[in-house]
C-alpha cells in the first residue's frame, strides 16, 4: 500500500488489551487521515452527549498519507477526542517526531478506549505493544518523564542510544493527571497538542505517555515523480525571502507586526498594542536574548520553531521550545507580562506542566482583571496579581496541581469568571482561551473565531494578511474555504503554518498524488474538506455546544481602531455561504449533497 | 570529494535520512538511510556511514564538537555490532555512504535545505 499503511492499534486500557483493525478503505478515500478519519471514528464510535473525562471518551492519535512520506512539513500527528474544555469534537495537531515514529511502526491510527486502573504507558516498538505500569512517573514533569521513559526502554528493550535518540515520546504533565481543563499533551522535549484540554482526557484515562520508534517504511507511489517535485518546491522556497525569514525568526517576528497592525491582544484584549514589546519589534533582539538554536519538526525543510533558555538563571535550567507568538502574546501581552526572560520562564513552566499556554493566559489574564476591578479579593489567592506581576508563575503551578485557587481555574474559564461574577471578563469561545490576534484589527478573525468547531482556535483557519482586500463577502468566503482547505490539510497531515491559505489545496492533491497514487485535485479535495467540517458540526450540536459567539467586549467595546466585530452581520453571511439555515444549523439538502443525510437525523 | 558538516547550521529535519532511503531503496525509512541525524540539546550531529567493522571498540569516550561534549560513539561514522544505525532492519546487512554514484551527486547534500551539508574538494 503506498502512504497508508492500512492498520489501526486499538488498545483497550481498561483490559489491558490491544488488538490490530484493517483501515477500512472508504476512510482512506472519504476523509484521507488524521483529523478527517478520527472525526468520523468518534462520530461512529462514542455518543457525543457523554463526560469528556468519562472511560467512553475515546483518545485518537492519528497520522495522515503524507505522515513520513518526506513531503516537505509533513511530520505531525493529530490527536482527536472530545474536547472537556469546549464539549467539541477536536484535534489539535502537533510536529516533531512521534508522528513519523508512530507511521513507520505500522499504524495509521492508535486508539485508546476505557481507563486503565492504575496509571500506565505503552511503548510501541513495530508490532510490539507493551502497556506498562507507569506508577513512578506519575507526578512527574514532562521533560523528566521522557528522560525516565527512555531509561526504562534501554533497560527493557536493550536500546543503544541512536534508537533512543529517534523515538518519539507523547506525554502529560502534571496538569493532565491532575485532569485540568486545559491541559495538553506534550512530545519531543516542549511540542505540544496544546489545544481543547485532551492532556486531561489522557489523565482521567491514566495514561501517562506514548513512547513509538517505528523501523518499519513508507512506500511512495510515483518515486521518480515526487524526488522531482520536492526537489523543485526547495529551489523555489530557497530563494523566497519568506523561506530565510521563517527559519530565522519562526514567529518572533510576528509581535513587531502585531504591535504595528495594534492587533497585539494586550490586557485581556482591553487593548491591541503592548508598549513594552516595543523593544523586541526587531527580532534579532529576541534571537540574541533566549536563543540556543533552530529546530525543525521531522521532514520539515522550514525548521521554525525555536530552542530558547533563560540565561544565567539557574532555576530554569533546562532549554525549552519556543515561546511562539501565541506565547508571548497571552502568557506575555495580554498578561502585561513585557519582559521577554519572564515570558521564557512562564513557557518553561506551562512545558514542564503541560497546560496550553493560550488558554493559560487568558485564564490568567481573567484572574489579573477580576483582581484589579476588585471581583477577585487578595484573600482568595494569597499575593497581590496585577497585570504583569510575576506572582503568575506561582498560579501556573497551582493550577496544574489544582493547589488554592488553582483548583477552581483548573475547571476553565467560564467556571472561575462565573464564580466571581463576571463571566464577560474572560475571553473565551466555548470555553477555550481566544489566541494571540486580536479580532478587532480584522474582522474576518472574529468570525473565523466564533465559528471554529473546536473552540477558540487559530489554526482551523487561518488569518488573512491580505492588504487592500477588506470587503466582508471576501473575508466570509475566504473564512469558509480556508476551513474546508486545513480540515482536508489536517488530515493529509501537512503542516498549516507553512500551506496556510486555500490557495496551497493544489499543493496538498500534488502530494497526496505522487505518494498515494490517487487523482486528487484541489476541486475533488475541498468537498472532501467541507464534509469533514460538518460533520464536526453536526457532532457538536449533538453534544450541544453552544451557539456561534464571541465575549462581548469584543462585540460591544470597541478597544482597537474604534472598532467592533460585527459577527450578527458577519454570521447569516457566513451560514449563507455554507449552506446552512439562519441559526447555523446544516440544512437537508447541504447534508445529501455531502452524503451525511443518515448522520444528520435527529439534529436538523 | 568529501561531505561537509556545520553542525551549527542543522536543524533536525532528517530530510537527508529520507532522501538516502528513497533514493537507495525505493521506499521511505530512516532505519534504511546511510545518514543518520543525532539530535542534541545544542546541536544536532548528522553523521554518515563509514566502512563496516568487525567489533565493538566499547569507547566510553567523549569529544568536542563546537564546544559542547558528545558522546563518542554517536559521533562515530563506522557501522558495528554495537550500533543500531547503519544496517538494513531486516538483515543486519551493514550500510555505507557511496556518494550516490560517480561522479558524486549526493542526494542528502541536495535536499539538506539549511545547506548544513555541502560537497567540498579533499
Amino acid at each position: 500500500m503506498f502512504g497508508w499503511q492500512g492498520k489501526i492499534l486499538r488498545i483497550d486500557l481498561s483490559r489491558g488489551t490491544w488488538r490490530t483493525e484493517a483501515l477500512p478503505t472508504y476512510l482512506m478515500q472519504e476523509y484521507i487521515g488524521g483529523r478527517g478519519m478520527s472525526d468520523r471514528i468518534l462520530f461512529d464510535e462514542i455518543d457525543p452527549r457523554i463526560d469528556a473525562l468519562s472511560p467512553e471518551n475515546k483518545l485518537i492519535f492519528s497520522t495522515g498519507p503524507l505522515t513520513g512520506s518526506g513531503a516537505p512539513s509533513a511530520s505531525r500527528f493529530m490527536v482527536s477526542a472530545k474536547s472537556p474544555l469546549s464539549n467539541c469534537v477536536s484535534s489539535p495537531c502537533c510536529g516533531g517526531y512521534f508522528g513519523s515514529n508512530l507511521k513507520y511502526s505500522g499504524y495509521d491510527l492508535l486508539i485508546f478506549e476505557g481507563k486503565s486502573p492504575e496509571p500506565v504507558y505503552v511503548t510501541i516498538l513495530n508490532d510490539r505493544v507493551e502497556i506498562l505500569p507507569a506508577l513512578h512517573l506519575w507526578g512527574k514533569e514532562s521533560y523528566e518523564t521522557e528522560k525516565m521513559i527512555r531509561e526504562d526502554m534501554k533497560a527493557r528493550f536493550n536500546l543503544d542510544n541512536w534508537a533512543l535518540n529517534s523515538m518519539g515520546i507523547a506525554n502529560i504533565g502534571p496538569a493532565g493527571e491532575n485532569m485540568v481543563r486545559f491541559a495538553c499533551i506534550m512530545s519531543d522535549g516542549g511540542r505540544a497538542a496544546g489545544r481543547s484540554g485532551l492532556g486531561a482526557v489522557m489523565g482521567s484515562k491514566n495514561l501517562k505517555a506514548v513512547a513509538a520508534l517505528g523501523t518499519g517504511q513508507v512506500n511512495i507511489a510515483d518515486v521518480e515523480g515526487f524526488r522531482k517535485a520536492v526537489m523543485s518546491f526547495y529551489m523555489e522556497a530557497r530563494d523566497s525571502g519568506d523561506f530565510r525569514k521563517r527559519r530565522r525568526y519562526g514567529t518572533w517576528g510576528l509581535p513587531g507586526r502585531a504591535n504595528a497592525s495594534k492587533s497585539q491582544a494586550a490586557f485581556n484584549f482591553k487593548d491591541g498594542y503592548f508598549e513594552k514589546f516595543v523593544k523586541y519589534e526587531d527580532p534579532e533582539v529576541i534571537i540574541d536574548l533566549i536563543r540556543v538554536r533552530d529546530e525543525a519538526c521531522f521532514s520539515c525543510p522550514f525548521g521554525c520553531s525555536k530552542r530558547s533558555r533563560v540565561k544565567n538563571d539557574p532555576e530554569y535550567p533546562l532549554t525549552a521550545k519556543g515561546p511562539e507568538h501565541e506565547t508571548m502574546a497571552l502568557l506575555g501581552a495580554n498578561c502585561g507580562l513585557g519582559d521577554m526572560e519572564d515570558i521564557c520562564r512562564a513557557n518553561y513552566l506551562c512545558n514542564e506542566l503541560g497546560m496550553d499556554t493560550i488558554t493559560t493566559g487568558a485564564m490568567i489574564s481573567c484572574a489579573m482583571e477580576l483582581f484589579e476591578e476588585g471581583h477577585l479579593p487578595e484573600k482568595d489567592i494569597g499575593y497581590p496579581l496585577e497585570f504583569g506581576n510575576t506572582n503568575m508563575f506561582n498560579l501556573l503551578k497551582q493550577i496544574a496541581h489544582r493547589q488554592g485557587i488553582g483548583d477552581l481555574m483548573a475547571e476553565g474559564g467560564i467556571a472561575f469568571a462565573s464564580h466571581y461574577g463576571h463571566p464577560e471578563l474572560f475571553m473565551g469561545i466555548k470555553g477555550m482561551g481566544i489566541p494571540a490576534w486580536h479580532p478587532q484589527a480584522f474582522d474576518a478573525l472574529g468570525l473565523q473565531y466564533a465559528t471554529c468547531n473546536t473552540g477558540g482556535s487559530h489554526t482551523k483557519a487561518t488569518m488573512p494578511f491580505y492588504e487592500g482586500r477588506k470587503d466582508p463577502a471576501f473575508f466570509v468566503e475566504f473564512t469558509k474555504k480556508d476551513q474546508d482547505y486545513l480540515a482536508t490539510a489536517d488530515s493529509g497531515i501537512l503542516c498549516w503554518i507553512i500551506y496556510h491559505g486555500p490557495e496551497w489545496g493544489d499543493k496538498m492533491a500534488e502530494w497526496l498524488n505522487y505518494v498515494t497514487g490517487t487523482n486528487y485535485t484541489k476541486a475533488t479535495l475541498d468537498p472532501l474538506g467541507e464534509r469533514i467540517w460538518n460533520l464536526e458540526k453536526l457532532f457538536n450540536m449533538r453534544a450541544g455546544v453552544e451557539k456561534d459567539s464571541l465575549p462581548p467586549r469584543i462585540t460591544t467595546e470597541p478597544r482597537v481602531k474604534n472598532r467592533v466585530v460585527p459577527l450578527d452581520k458577519l454570521l447569516p453571511e457566513y451560514y449563507e455561504m455554507r449552506g446552512w439555515d439562519k441559526d447555523g444549523v446544516p440544512t437537508k439538502e447541504k447534508l445529501e449533497e455531502l452524503k451525511l443525510e443518515k448522520e444528520g437525523e435527529g439534529v436538523i | 570529494m568529501k561531505i561537509k558538516i556545520d553542525h551549527k547550521t542543522c536543524t533536525g529535519c532528517k530530510q537527508c535520512e529520507i532522501i538516502c532511503s528513497l533514493a537507495h531503496t525505493g521506499s521511505v525509512n530512516p532505519w534504511r538511510s546511510r545518514i543518520r541525524v543525532y539530535v542534541g540539546e545544542e546541536f544536532c550531529y548528522p553523521v554518515i556511514a563509514g566502512p563496516y567493522t568487525e567489533a565493538a571498540c566499547n569507547s566510553k569516550g567523549t569529544r568536542m564538537v563546537e564546544g559542547v561534549e558528545v558522546d563518542e560513539c554517536v559521533t562515530c561514522r563506522a557501522s558495528c555490532p554495537s550500533k543500531s544505525v547503519y544496517k538494513e532492519p531486516d538483515t543486519g546487512i551493514p550500510l555505507k555512504c557511496d556518494f550516490c554514484g560517480d561522479p558524486p551527486n549526493p542526494q542528502c547534500v541536495q535536499w539538506c535545505a539549511p545547506n548544513c551539508l555541502t560537497l567540498v574538494e579533499d
